[in-house]
C-alpha cells in the first residue's frame, strides 16, 4: 500500500515537477512569476488533442508540434506583451500574464464549449506487477519522460555556455548587459522554454486525465507550491518539490482524507511562506533594507 | 497647479451629485437594467477594496475574493443558521472580511511580498472556496447557500428597487469613508509605506500598523459587498469566488485605475455593464476581460482615471514611480 | 548637563564580522557631530544601529536617559531621533507637501474612527498640519514646489524636502546620512546653512556623515574618526586635521 501510494505520488509529482521547473525558469531568467502558466499547460495539452483527434496526426509528432507552438507562443509572448511593461510595476506584469492566461482560457473554451473531453488511449503498455506493486504503463511513461527531459536540462544547464548565460543573468542582469550578452533575447528565450516545458506536462497529462479549459489553474497552484516547498529560484528545488508535492499528496487522501488532496497543495504553500520562506534550498527571503 | 485646500474641498462636492442622480435611475429602468445597476453598487465596493490594497497599499495580495466570499457567506450563514434579518448581517459580513483582511496581512508582515504574497492570498482564496464546498454543514456545499430576503426591517428587500436604495446607500457611505481615510495621514502613510517603508518607519509612523489597517478597511468593505452580493442573488455557492471573479476584480481595479477612488466607481460600473452582451458564448468573457486588462495595461496603465486627472486635479492619483 | 544622546560600547558583530566595534561618544544640544571615515568603516552601520535599523549585539544608546538600544526604528523616531537616508528617502508619488507632511504624521491627532467618519477634530488637525508643512517649505524657500510630486524634484531639492519632512516634528536629535553627496557647489553651501541653522537656532543635536571634507571642517563642532568598525579619533576639527592616526586610516586605505 505505501509503496504504491509512493509511486503514483511520484508519477503525479513528476508532472508538478515539471511544471515547477517550467515556472522557475522563467521566474530566474526574467524574476517575473508567471501567473498565466496553467493556462500554458492547458494550451498545450488542449493543442494536442485537437491534433491527434480533430486533425487526425499520430500523438508524437502532435505533442511535438503542440511543444514548438507554445515555445513560439511564449516567445511572442513576451516580445509583445511583457517587453513593453517590463520597467513598471509588479502588479503590471503579475497582472499580464494572468490576463494572457485567461485569454488563452476562453479560448480553449469558446472552441471546446463546456464539455469535458477524453483523450483516447495512446499507448498500451502493459502494467508492470512487482509484488504487490503495480506500475501503470502511463506512470512508467510520464516517470521516464520527465527523468530524460531532467537529464537533458541539467546537462545543458551545468555543462554549456547556455547554462553559463543563465546564470550570469541570474546573477546581475546589469553585468550580464555588460559582457554582451542580450538579455532581452535572452528573457524571450526563457519565456518560450518555459512555455515549451508547461506545455510538455500538459502534453503528459493530456492522455490521463479528462480535458477542460479550467485544468490550469489547479496545476498552477501545484507548481507554486513545489516551487515554494523546493524553494524559490532553486531548479533543483522545484523538482524535489514536486515529486514531494505528489507523494504528500497521496499520502494525505490515503491516510487522511481524500477531499485533503485538493487542499494539500494549498495547505502547504501556507505552512512553508509562513514557517520557512526560503523552503528547502532557496535563497533567503530578504525584504529589501 | 496652485490649488488651494479650500476651493479642492469645495469642488469634492460635486461628487454628492453622483449619488442623488443615482437616486432617481430606478424611476427610468427596467427590471432587468434595475438588476445590473445592483451589481454595479456590489462592485464599486469590491473594486474599491481591492484598490487600496493593491493600489495605494502597493502589496501583491490577491486575496480580495476571499475577503468577497467570506462575507458573502458570513451574511448567508448568519440569515440561515442564526435566523438574523439580512440588515443585521450586513456588519458581521463587514467583521468577517476585516478578520480576513487581518490574516492576509499577517502574511505581509511576516515578510511575505510581491509575488510570495500573491501565491499564499491565492492559496488563502482557494482553501476558503474548498471550505465552502466541503462544510456543508456549514455553507451548504456544491448546492449553496441562501439568504432571505424576506425577513427585514419593514423593508421590503425581495424588491430590486428597494436593493438599490439600501445598496446605494451603503455605498454611499463605505466610498465616503474610504475618501476620508486616504485623504488623512493615515492614507499618506498608507502611500509612503508602499513608496518606502523604511523611510516611513523613520518618521515615527508605525508601519506595521498602517499595513493591518489598510488590509482590513480593505477586507471591511469587500466583506460587506459579499454580503450585498448574497442578497442580490439570493443564494450563494462556490464557484463565485474563484480565480475568474478574481481577473473580474483586476480588470476593474485596472480599468478604473489603481489607487484611484474614481477610478474604482467608473471601473466597476464600465466592467459590469459591458459584459452582460458577451456572457451569451462560452468563453468570451473570459477573452473580453483578459484582452481588457492587456490593452489596458500597455496603452492605458493608469486607467480611466488618469482621463479624469486631465480634467480637474481632484482626480489625481498617486500611481507606482518606482 | 546631561547629553542628548549617549552612545556606550556600541557593537553590531555578524557571523565573524565587525561591521561596529565598541564605539562610543555624546551629542549634546546644539552640537554638530561629524562621522568621518573611509568607505566601509561602519558609520552607516553605526546610523542603523542607533536609530533601530540594524540590531546591536551589545552597547547601549541612551536618548535623553532613556534607553532605546531594543526599540523598533518608528518608537525611536517617535521619541525623537530622526534621520535621513544616503539614497534619498522621499516619497516620489506624493507632493513635497504631503512629504512634510508624513513628518508631522505622529504630532496629527485623531483616532482611526475620528478620521473615517470626518470628525472635526480630524479634520481641523489636518488643516493644522498642512499649514504647517507649508510654513516649513517657506522658511526654506521650497514653499513654490509644495505641490510638485516629490520624484519630479531635481536632487538637491529632494534633500532639502527630505530635511524639511525630518525636522518637522521638531526632533532633539537628527542624524544625516551624507546630506550633501551629490550636491552643486551653491546647494552644498545651501545646505551648510540649514545644518547650521538647525543646531545654532533651534539646539538640535546633529550628529552628521559626510564625505565633503570642507563642509565637515565648516560645519561639525566634533569629528568622530572611524575606520573598520571601530573609532580610531575624536576631536575638534583642528585636533583632527593634525591627528597622525587619521592620516593614517585615510592613506592607508587610499
Amino acid at each position: 500500500m505505501f509503496l504504491q501510494l509512493t509511486l503514483s505520488g511520484v508519477s503525479q509529482g513528476a508532472i508538478y515537477a515539471l511544471i515547477a521547473l517550467s515556472l522557475t525558469v522563467v521566474y530566474r531568467s526574467t524574476t517575473i512569476v508567471s501567473f498565466g502558466h496553467g493556462d500554458f499547460v492547458m494550451a498545450g495539452a488542449f493543442l494536442t488533442y485537437v491534433l491527434v483527434v480533430a486533425i487526425g496526426i499520430a500523438f508524437l509528432p502532435a505533442s511535438l508540434i503542440a511543444i514548438v507552438a507554445m515555445f513560439l507562443l511564449g516567445v511572442a509572448f513576451s516580445r509583445g506583451l511583457i517587453g513593453p511593461i517590463r520597467g513598471g510595476p509588479h502588479v503590471g506584469l503579475a497582472l499580464m500574464s494572468i490576463s494572457f492566461g485567461f485569454t488563452l482560457r476562453g479560448i480553449a473554451r469558446t472552441v471546446w464549449g463546456r464539455e469535458v473531453l477524453p483523450m483516447p488511449r495512446v499507448f498500451d503498455i502493459d502494467p508492470i506487477f512487482i509484488g504487490s506493486v503495480v506500475i501503470t504503463g502511463d506512470a512508467l511513461f510520464i516517470i521516464s519522460i520527465v527523468a530524460v527531459l531532467l537529464v537533458v536540462f541539467f546537462t545543458v544547464l551545468h555543462f554549456t555556455d547556455i547554462g553559463k548565460m543563465v546564470q550570469a543573468v541570474y546573477q546581475s542582469e546589469r553585468g550580464a548587459r555588460l559582457i554582451g550578452i542580450d538579455v532581452e533575447r535572452f528573457h524571450n528565450f526563457s519565456w518560450g522554454l518555459g512555455a515549451a516545458l508547461g506545455a510538455v506536462a500538459g502534453v503528459l497529462i493530456a492522455p490521463i486525465s479528462l480535458l477542460h479549459p479550467d485544468l490550469g489553474a489547479s496545476f498552477l497552484i501545484k507548481g507554486f507550491a513545489a516551487m515554494t516547498l523546493g524553494g524559490f529560484g532553486s531548479l533543483a528545488g522545484a523538482v524535489l518539490g514536486g515529486l514531494l508535492l505528489g507523494v504528500a499528496e497521496q499520502y494525505s487522501g490515503a491516510y487522511i482524507d481524500t477531499t485533503l488532496i485538493d487542499i494539500t497543495a494549498y495547505l502547504l504553500i501556507i505552512a512553508v511562506l509562513l514557517i520557512r520562506p526560503r523552503g528547502l534550498f532557496g535563497r533567503k527571503v530578504v525584504v529589501k533594507v | 497647479m496652485q490649488t488651494s485646500t479650500g476651493t479642492l474641498s469645495k469642488r469634492r462636492r460635486i461628487f454628492w451629485l453622483v449619488p442623488l442622480i443615482a437616486l432617481a435611475l430606478p424611476l427610468l429602468t427596467n427590471p432587468y437594467t434595475q438588476f445590473i445597476a445592483n451589481a454595479m453598487l456590489i462592485y464599486t465596493l469590491v473594486t474599491l477594496g481591492f484598490s487600496v490594497v493593491i493600489g495605494n497599499l502597493g502589496q501583491l495580495a490577491f486575496a480580495n475574493t476571499a475577503f468577497f466570499g467570506i462575507g458573502a457567506y458570513a451574511s448567508a450563514i448568519a440569515s440561515t443558521n442564526l435566523g438574523l434579518p439580512w440588515l443585521a448581517t450586513v456588519p458581521l459580513a463587514g467583521l468577517a472580511g476585516a478578520f480576513g483582511g487581518f490574516l492576509a496581512s499577517a502574511a505581509a508582515l511576516r515578510g511575505i511580498r510581491l509575488y510570495y504574497l500573491a501565491i499564499v492570498t491565492m492559496a488563502f482564496g482557494e482553501l476558503m472556496r474548498w471550505f465552502y464546498t466541503h462544510t456543508g454543514v456549514l455553507t451548504g456545499g456544491t448546492d449553496g447557500l441562501p439568504v432571505s430576503r424576506e425577513r427585514d426591517f419593514g423593508l421590503a428587500l425581495t424588491s430590486d428597487t428597494v436593493q438599490f436604495y439600501v445598496f446605494l446607500i451603503i455605498t454611499c457611505l463605505l466610498v465616503a469613508g474610504t475618501v476620508n481615510l486616504l485623504r488623512s495621514r493615515i492614507g499618506r502613510a498608507i502611500i509612503a509605506v508602499r513608496e518606502n517603508e523604511i523611510a516611513t518607519a523613520s518618521l515615527g509612523i508605525p508601519t506595521s500598523q498602517i499595513i493591518v489597517t489598510a488590509f482590513m478597511w480593505s477586507g471591511f468593505i469587500v466583506g460587506i459587498a459579499g454580503a450585498m452580493f448574497a442578497l442580490h442573488t439570493g443564494r450563494v455557492f462556490p464557484e463565485s469566488f474563484g480565480l475568474t471573479q478574481l481577473i473580474v476584480n483586476f480588470a476593474m481595479v485596472l480599468v478604473g485605475g489603481l489607487g484611484s477612488v474614481a477610478g474604482a466607481v467608473l471601473g466597476a460600473v464600465a466592467l459590469t455593464a459591458l459584459p452582460e452582451y458577451v456572457r451569451a458564448f462560452p468563453g468570451m468573457e473570459e477573452i473580453f476581460f483578459g484582452v481588457i486588462v492587456m490593452v489596458v495595461l500597455l496603452v492605458m496603465p493608469k486607467g480611466l482615471a488618469s482621463l479624469l486627472a486631465r480634467v480637474s486635479p481632484i482626480f489625481q492619483q498617486r500611481y507606482h514611480r518606482d | 548637563m546631561t547629553s542628548l544622546l549617549k552612545v556606550e560600547g556600541l557593537s553590531v558583530h555578524f557571523s565573524g564580522l565587525k561591521a561596529l566595534d565598541d564605539v562610543s561618544f555624546e551629542l549634546e544640544a546644539g552640537q554638530v557631530r561629524a562621522v568621518i571615515g573611509p568607505n566601509g568603516a561602519g558609520k552607516t552601520t553605526l546610523f542603523n544601529a542607533i536609530s533601530g535599523y540594524a540590531r546591536p549585539t551589545a552597547g547601549s544608546v541612551l536618548l535623553e536617559d532613556t534607553e532605546i538600544v531594543h526599540c523598533s526604528p518608528h518608537l525611536i523616531a517617535e521619541k525623537g531621533l530622526r534621520r535621513t537616508f544616503q539614497n534619498g528617502g522621499l516619497f516620489a508619488a506624493l507632493t513635497v507637501l504631503e512629504n512634510v507632511m508624513t513628518g508631522l504624521h505622529t504630532q496629527t491627532p485623531g483616532t482611526f474612527f475620528d478620521v473615517l467618519l470626518g470628525r472635526r477634530k480630524a479634520v481641523e488637525a489636518e488643516i493644522e498640519i498642512r499649514e504647517k508643512a507649508r510654513d516649513l517649505l517657506k522658511l526654506m524657500s521650497m514653499d513654490h514646489m509644495a505641490d510638485t510630486p516629490a520624484g519630479d524634484l531635481s536632487g538637491g531639492q529632494q534633500r532639502i524636502v527630505e530635511i524639511v519632512r525630518t525636522v518637522a516634528s521638531e526632533p532633539p536629535v537628527l542624524l544625516l546620512d551624507e546630506p550633501a553627496v551629490g550636491l552643486s557647489p551653491v546647494a552644498r553651501q545651501q545646505m551648510m546653512e540649514i545644518i547650521k541653522r538647525l543646531s545654532g537656532e533651534k539646539g538640535v543635536g546633529i550628529l552628521l556623515i559626510e564625505h565633503a571634507v570642507e563642509l565637515v571642517m565648516a560645519a561639525a563642532d566634533r569629528i568622530l574618526v572611524m575606520a573598520a568598525g571601530a573609532r580610531i579619533s575624536e576631536g575638534t576639527p583642528e585636533e583632527i586635521r593634525s591627528d597622525k592616526a587619521v592620516l593614517e586610516a585615510y592613506l592607508g586605505h587610499a
